[in-house]
């Protein structure tokens, strides 16, 4: 009876994280959809199974790529202020991601913003591109060793290619 | 006792805050920068700070001749900088706006290695270097052409002789260019003076 007093004191404990997650505003891929959905007034086409797109990516490169996010905007008409997105962008995806890259060409109204968060050996990968009326935002984490062995090989596969092929003629 | 304690917060504080400010931010942008940004058609920003020259020498490979190199290059560097703008037709910018960049830089860390007019033209080529005791830490370029300008900064000690090495990376083709001016003993005459230019100022520019 005397620890009674502990009942509200536990559900408030356990309500203020709830109220607080509740309240915080959506960061990361979903963040920075959900931003360009609100303000340019346009629904992003999510790519069915993706997921189990994402897992079999992963399997089929070992792990050089893994984590695939995607969302295509069709028939984006908006103009798009460079800065505006850059800003919003920016602020959804949080701190440690950096922008390597940002192209703005105002004929076509394109932009592409490309930021790079490193992630112990591996690197997430996030592309906003707009190009003309369609927009894709990717998020992708890499292994970058794995995947220039990959291409190394793929590579050296070609030029073997060639060789043969300039051997027969 | 109790002010001790104050004291070391405080220097605690005022280090951390130092260490953070110099190891994750780019200098400023020149004020002149976004006025450009909003005349260009076409804006290319290519941002390569400490962190990510970090990570990139760490993911080269020691076994490849040319990463190893490029990697030796990058991994003391504290950026790279490029801001490429492209415009529509001739004279969206001025000659005043041009200088307005160069003089943000020309301060007495910074000495000015290449300088070259070519009034029939209309195009213009500044290569700057910073120099920390006789060592270069730094080097700004700005090349302007009728339609055209570019900014390139590259922050930290530098081997003007490994520059040619950045050649492989995205977007910095052109500083293989500069690199390589001390290497072609054949080159033309214009590389030639340039040459002269970087190993007068190399030798005798220590401020």
């Amino acid at each position: 009876m005397r620890r009674l007093w502990l009942i509200p004191m536990v559900l408030v404990a356990l309500l203020i994280p709830v109220a607080v997650l509740a309240g915080s505003e959506e960061g990361g891929f979903d963040g920075v959809v959900h931003s360009i959905e609100g303000r340019y007034h346009v629904r992003a086409t999510r790519i069915p199974f993706l997921g189990l797109i994402s897992l079999v990516s992963t399997k089929a490169t070992h792990g050089g790529v893994s984590g695939l996010h995607v969302a295509e905007f069709d028939s984006f008409t908006a103009q798009v202020d460079g800065d505006e997105l850059n800003r919003m962008v920016e602020e959804k995806l949080g701190a440690g991601w950096e922008r390597i890259i940002r192209e703005t060409k105002r004929e076509g109204n394109e932009q592409t913003l490309i930021f790079i968060y490193p992630e112990g050996d591996r690197m997430g990968l996030f592309v906003v591109d707009l190009d003309g009326h369609e927009m894709d935002v990717v998020q992708v984490s890499v292994d970058p060793n794995h995947l220039k062995e990959k291409i190394g090989s793929l590579n050296h596969h070609h030029h073997e290619d060639d060789a043969a092929e300039g051997d027969s003629d | 006792m109790k002010n001790r304690i104050i004291t070391f917060i405080l220097g605690a504080a005022v280090v951390g805050a130092s260490a953070f400010a110099q190891s994750s931010q780019l200098p400023a942008p020149p004020p002149i920068e976004k006025e450009l940004a909003a005349r260009a058609s076409n804006v290319t920003e290519v941002t390569l700070g400490k962190n990510m020259l970090g990570f990139a020498s760490k993911v080269m490979n020691n076994k490849d001749k040319d990463e190893t190199a490029t990697k030796h290059l990058i991994e003391g560097l504290d950026g790279i900088y490029v801001r490429d703008y492209e415009f529509d037709k001739e004279g969206q910018f001025t000659a005043d706006e041009v200088d307005q960049l160069r003089k943000y830089f020309e301060t007495s860390e910074w000495s000015p290695m290449v300088h070259e007019r070519d009034r029939k033209n209309n195009e213009s080529t500044d290569v700057m270097v910073k120099l920390v005791n006789g060592e270069s830490h730094g080097m700004f370029i700005l090349d302007a052409e009728p339609k055209e300008l570019t900014i390139v900064l590259i922050l930290g000690p530098i081997r003007m002789d490994e520059l040619g090495e950045l050649n492989g990376v995205a977007g910095l083709g052109a500083l293989g260019s500069i690199g390589g001016v001390q290497h072609s003993p054949h080159g033309k005459g214009e590389e030639k003076e340039k040459a002269k230019t970087m190993e007068k100022d190399k030798t005798g520019g220590n401020q």
